[in-house]
């Protein structure tokens, strides 16, 4: 019977150590653990050199995140302790003469004003302490759009003319379009030095819409944001002297300013024959004898006094 | 042969995700509600709210923070310690996409806050961190420990 099982090596073959099968058999072994090695070996240098695309991309991002710091720490960008947003201009500007009548208005005239049309007066509270560079502070939030805030303006710029001076001169703008066209003042871009307490306005938005409002403008630290949160809910305009008082709105109604020229309510101003003459005066009489009683400790005496004895 | 991904990348990847979605549901939740609460400094270019309420804080109208709320879900689901063990080349490249996206947003966030708000938010500054750090580990991890299946597809042929 033949047998085709492979016979086992003789001692004396296993002696020899090879046949011409297990010779190449062997061969065959040690190819395939060379090509197996190589193949491990392509496959390490691919790994490595992935490996090492890896972390290029990695530093690359690095990198860049470190330029862009360093371009604006050496480019000295930052704000420091401003909060604003850079702007529009701030307005346009208004003749002297205007000015000069606006800030000219004898106490005793706006104080002179009958009441009637007044919709808010300043309320007290019992707030911390408002202050800023050492002084009570007036803070104001606004917004550029809101009708509300034009007609405001009037008065509160009016007002604080008797106590300080702004530098530049506020410029001239008007509620949105869409959000009754009021002429007024923008106290944005000005500032505002008095000896005795200091003027901080906010104007949170511009006028000119953007999505579905409008434009931001400037935005307040998080101790105006709560105050102003937790006093009115947010709503503007906002006025909160010292701590002591707020506004919690305008004090008068905008709508016989709509659609005018800023000249016609100017010429209105110190004329308690007109309702918006009327209504501006007695508004700036109130922010007056606020003003003194919780800012100024009725300082200048000549202006607070008029107030008080009118 | 192959080696088998590590355990780290999973781990680090999905507790930087879970921190991720934490922050940014806090800024959803601040960006929805008044915000004003934010818990934040305001020294002047340290300013949550600057940022927050900026017109840089939403992207087609959808608020950044929503966006980061969806992204962090997201990845926190494709960083799961079993996720990376898949070799599955979508689920590597969808990964590695989903990081390159988030470093995509951050770069742009960050070059808003430096160059246009000109005022950093801390809460946005930790979210870009997180961002950054799950971007390293994903490229890292991806790019070193190469999935299985294509090693051996590499390897026939």
């Amino acid at each position: 019977m033949p047998n085709n099982r492979p016979r086992p090596p003789t001692k004396a073959q296993k002696g020899k150590s090879s046949t011409a099968t297990p010779k190449k058999s062997a061969s065959s072994q040690r190819f395939a653990e060379r090509q197996a090695a190589k193949q491990q070996a392509a496959r390490e240098q691919r790994r490595a050199r992935t490996r090492t695309y890896g972390i290029v991309t990695i530093a690359l991002v690095v990198v860049i995140v470190a330029v862009l710091v360093v371009v604006k720490v050496a480019g000295g960008g930052g704000s420091g302790s401003t909060v604003d947003v850079p702007s529009p201009p701030a307005g346009t500007p208004i003749p002297a003469s205007t000015l000069a009548k606006l800030m000219s208005v004898p106490v005793s005239t706006l104080n002179a004003a009958p009441t009637g049309g007044i919709l808010t007066t300043p309320q007290s509270v019992n707030n911390p302490a408002l202050t800023a560079k050492g002084k009570p502070e007036l803070l104001y939030i606004g917004a550029e759009f809101c009708p509300h805030c034009a007609a405001e303006r009037w008065p509160v710029y009016i007002a604080l003319s008797k106590f300080g001076t702004f530098s530049p001169a506020p410029g001239r703008i008007h509620s949105a379009n869409l959000d009754g066209d009021v002429p007024t003042l923008t106290f944005y871009g000005t500032t505002y030095s008095s000896p005795y307490f200091t003027f901080t306005p906010v104007e949170v938005y511009t006028n000119k819409p953007e999505g579905n409002g409008y434009a931001s403008l400037q935005q307040p630290t998080q101790a105006q944001s709560t105050l102003w949160q937790d006093t009115n809910g947010g709503t503007i305009p906002f006025l909160d002297f010292g701590g002591k008082q707020v506004l919690p709105s305008a004090q008068y109604s905008y709508g016989p300013l709509q659609n005018l020229p800023f000249s016609s309510v100017a010429a209105q101003v110190g004329n308690n024959s007109t309702s918006i003459g009327v209504d501006i005066d007695a508004s700036a009489a109130q922010l007056i004898k606020t003003i003194c009683g919780s800012l100024s400790h009725d300082q200048p005496s000549d202006v607070c006094s008029a107030v008080h004895n009118g | 042969m192959d080696e088998e991904i590590p355990r780290w990348p999973g781990v680090v990847g999905t507790v930087a995700s879970a921190f991720g979605l934490g922050v940014a549901g806090y800024l959803t939740y601040e960006h929805f509600t008044s915000s004003t609460s934010l818990a934040c400094s305001d020294n002047g270019v340290v300013n949550c709210l600057k940022v927050t309420t900026s017109t840089y804080s939403a992207v087609a109208g959808v608020p950044v923070a929503v966006l980061g709320l969806v992204f962090f879900a997201v990845m926190l689901v494709l960083q799961l310690p079993t996720m990376w063990r898949r070799p599955d080349p979508a689920v590597r490249l969808g990964r590695l996409a989903w990081a390159v996206v988030g470093l995509c947003t951050v770069l742009y966030l960050l070059y808003a806050e430096l160059f246009a708000i000109d005022a950093i938010c801390l809460w946005c500054t930790s979210v870009h961190v997180l961002t950054l750090v799950l971007f390293g580990v994903t490229v890292y991890a991806t790019s070193a420990y190469p999935a299985p299946l294509a090693e051996e597809a590499d390897v026939d042929g």
